[in-house]
């Protein structure tokens, strides 16, 4: 019973997306191959269990499990109950942001011409902190993301985007500060922004402190609806 | 054909202790999981309830739906859903383990000295891709079968910490570092292998005390796969629930801002990290990006997080208590973490 409603719950997150709120992208097959295995499982202890009632009434044999078992269903209660709403604003507040830190990347070329560039938010950052040539100076980019209010942006927000290699737990937010913002919008909000970024005078190398990348707004268009998939993966 | 792991005394905590003596009707005490030690019956209750609170907490919403709470269910949901597909993978080749693995056949094969047989566990963790969640049932199992405990032990420190998707993920994340992941994969491996060594010298110990197995001995492959499986699924996967709590709520606890104060001083930041990997508990296939996320900390001291959060975290002491006994975690969790510093300060002076 137990395990029959595990594994139905797991079926149920992959079947609506649910699950890219808390893990990985490519956790599906691993999670799918999960709740086979569980439905399977609980499925047959059901089975024999009812066999086993027949033969034998009162043999116990049903939802026989350890107190601790129990507690499995803890994060389903969390799940219904609670509805959890995956990383924002608030998890944006409590990490320090993270700046691409690889340097051997090569950069290709933009290519503006069919308008923005569109691109994930961690290669932005890349470019903008690593790319020797300036590809990004001057070029429209298309980025989607969160708003984060932050006072170290007055005349804008943070746009951000968690970066997620497991799970929700280890995200690490990616950053890029938006400005000129005309009207503001509130926390957690998914936009498509369209951006421009310029070389800053002082390179970020020699400016010292915690490296912001800033870029001005070219225009903020609100999205009713998370992306497929709200976290963006390091690989 | 699997007695060996009836040599557990006293698994019926209730019986008289006569019956300790009389083995064959020790045996039938074990049919049907009878005896009442923490088992709880009428499950289908037990489901009804838990959906009348989920109804319960949602009508309370009102006052759950704060920032903090959303947030904290997001960190335990997430631990709990990440960590399900490994832990599964761990049950399966646990109960192909109990169904097809005889005594007899470890006997045959595993090394019986324990200078052969520790190293090999190691390198046998490299063939596991997946994170630690899975290989406690599976190390468990693995005693239980009859392999030496030291080895058990070696081969559930190595398999998280070592296999080709843990390094590769480390690589990934460190491409400027290419001695990070050869660093890694040393000081884990020695690491593991000290601490099964000291197992082994203590050599008394008896973690079978601890294993609750039992099983009807006319059972079938089938039902004896199933049987351990799910057992198994249930009992660690309830830990592993705990463990994810404490885990999620020590995440929101402790300010990441801390880190920024202690930076300074080269032991403390090897000391700091190594708490931080114990108490954020993140699965090893991801803290190789974490760990690239605080630039502000020594190679070394990163390296600590690295070799430390596979092997002990709060997730694994408690699913270890629920698995080999409290008495072992609690001895195995601070020589684990001591020997995992160690070893990762050493090979970081070497190496990096």
């Amino acid at each position: 019973m137990l395990l029959l409603s595990l594994g139905l719950v797991a079926a149920g997150l992959i079947r609506t997306g649910g699950y890219g709120w808390f893990v990985q992208q490519r956790m599906l097959w691993p999670l799918v191959f999960a709740a086979v295995v569980l439905v399977l499982l609980g499925t047959y202890e059901a089975v024999q269990g009812v066999r086993q009632e027949l033969k034998v009434p009162d043999s116990k044999r049903w939802g026989v499990a350890p107190v601790v078992g129990w507690l499995l269903l803890l994060p389903l209660v969390v799940l219904i109950g609670v509805s959890p709403a995956g990383l924002g604003a608030a998890a944006a507040g409590r990490v320090e942001a993270f700046t691409p830190t690889d340097q051997t990347d090569t950069f290709g070329p933009l290519n503006a011409s069919n308008g923005p560039v569109e691109m994930r938010v961690y290669d932005f950052l890349d470019r903008a902190l690593w790319d020797t040539d300036e590809s990004l100076d001057g070029v429209p980019v298309r980025l989607e993301g969160l708003v984060v209010n932050d006072e170290r942006v007055p005349d804008g927000f943070m746009l951000t985007r968690f970066m997620v290699s497991c799970c929700a737990a280890d995200g690490i937010p990616l950053q890029v500060a938006v400005r000129g913002v005309e009207a503001p919008l509130p926390n957690d909000t998914w936009v498509v922004v369209d951006l421009m970024w310029q070389a800053p005078e002082v390179p970020y190398a020699e400016a010292g402190g915690a490296t912001i990348v800033e870029a001005d707004v070219i225009g903020v268009t609100p999205v009713p609806e998370a992306p497929n998939d709200p976290y963006e993966s390091p690989f | 054909m699997f007695n060996v792991t009836d040599v557990r005394r006293g698994g019926n905590r209730h019986a008289p202790a006569a019956d300790d003596a009389n083995l064959g009707d020790h045996h039938h005490e074990h049919h049907h999981h009878h005896h009442g030690r923490s088992r709880v019956v009428l499950g289908p209750w037990i489901l009804t309830l838990v959906f009348v609170a989920t109804a319960g907490v949602r009508y309370l919403g009102g006052w759950l739906d704060g920032d903090d709470v959303r947030l904290w269910s997001t960190l335990f949901v997430s631990i709990c859903i990440q960590a399900l597909p490994f832990l599964v993978l761990g049950v399966v080749v646990s109960g192909l383990i109990a169904a097809f693995i005889s005594p007899d056949f470890v006997q045959r094969r595993v090394p019986k000295r324990p200078i052969l047989a520790v190293p090999s566990a190691g390198l046998a963790g490299m063939a596991l891709p997946g994170c630690e969640c899975g290989s406690v049932p599976i190390a468990g199992r693995l005693v239980a079968a009859g392999t030496p405990p030291a080895a058990a032990i070696t081969f559930l420190l190595a398999a998280p910490a070592i296999n080709p998707v843990v390094l590769v993920s480390t690589a990934v994340a460190f491409p400027n570092e290419p001695m990070l992941v050869v660093a890694r994969f040393l000081a884990s491996f020695l690491a593991a292998i000290a601490v099964g060594t000291w197992w082994a010298r203590r050599g008394s110990e008896n973690l079978l005390d601890a294993l609750k197995d039992d099983h009807d001995h006319d059972e079938s492959r089938l039902e004896r796969f199933v049987d351990v499986a799910s057992r198994d699924l249930v009992h660690a996967g309830g830990y592993l629930v705990l463990g994810a709590l404490a885990a999620a709520t020590l995440q929101l606890i402790v300010p990441r801002s801390v880190l920024d104060s202690v930076v300074s001083s080269e032991v403390l930041s090897v000391l700091v990290l190594a708490l931080l990997a114990v108490v954020l508990s993140i699965c090893s296939e991801a803290d190789a990006f974490v760990a690239a996320g605080l630039p502000q900390f020594s190679l070394t001291s990163r390296l600590v997080f690295l070799v430390v959060g596979p092997v002990i975290d709060i997730k694994l002491v408690a699913m270890h208590a629920g698995v080999f006994g409290r008495g072992f975690a609690l001895r195995f969790a601070p020589v684990t973490l001591i020997v995992a510093v160690s070893s990762a300060v050493i090979v970081g002076q070497v190496l990096l």
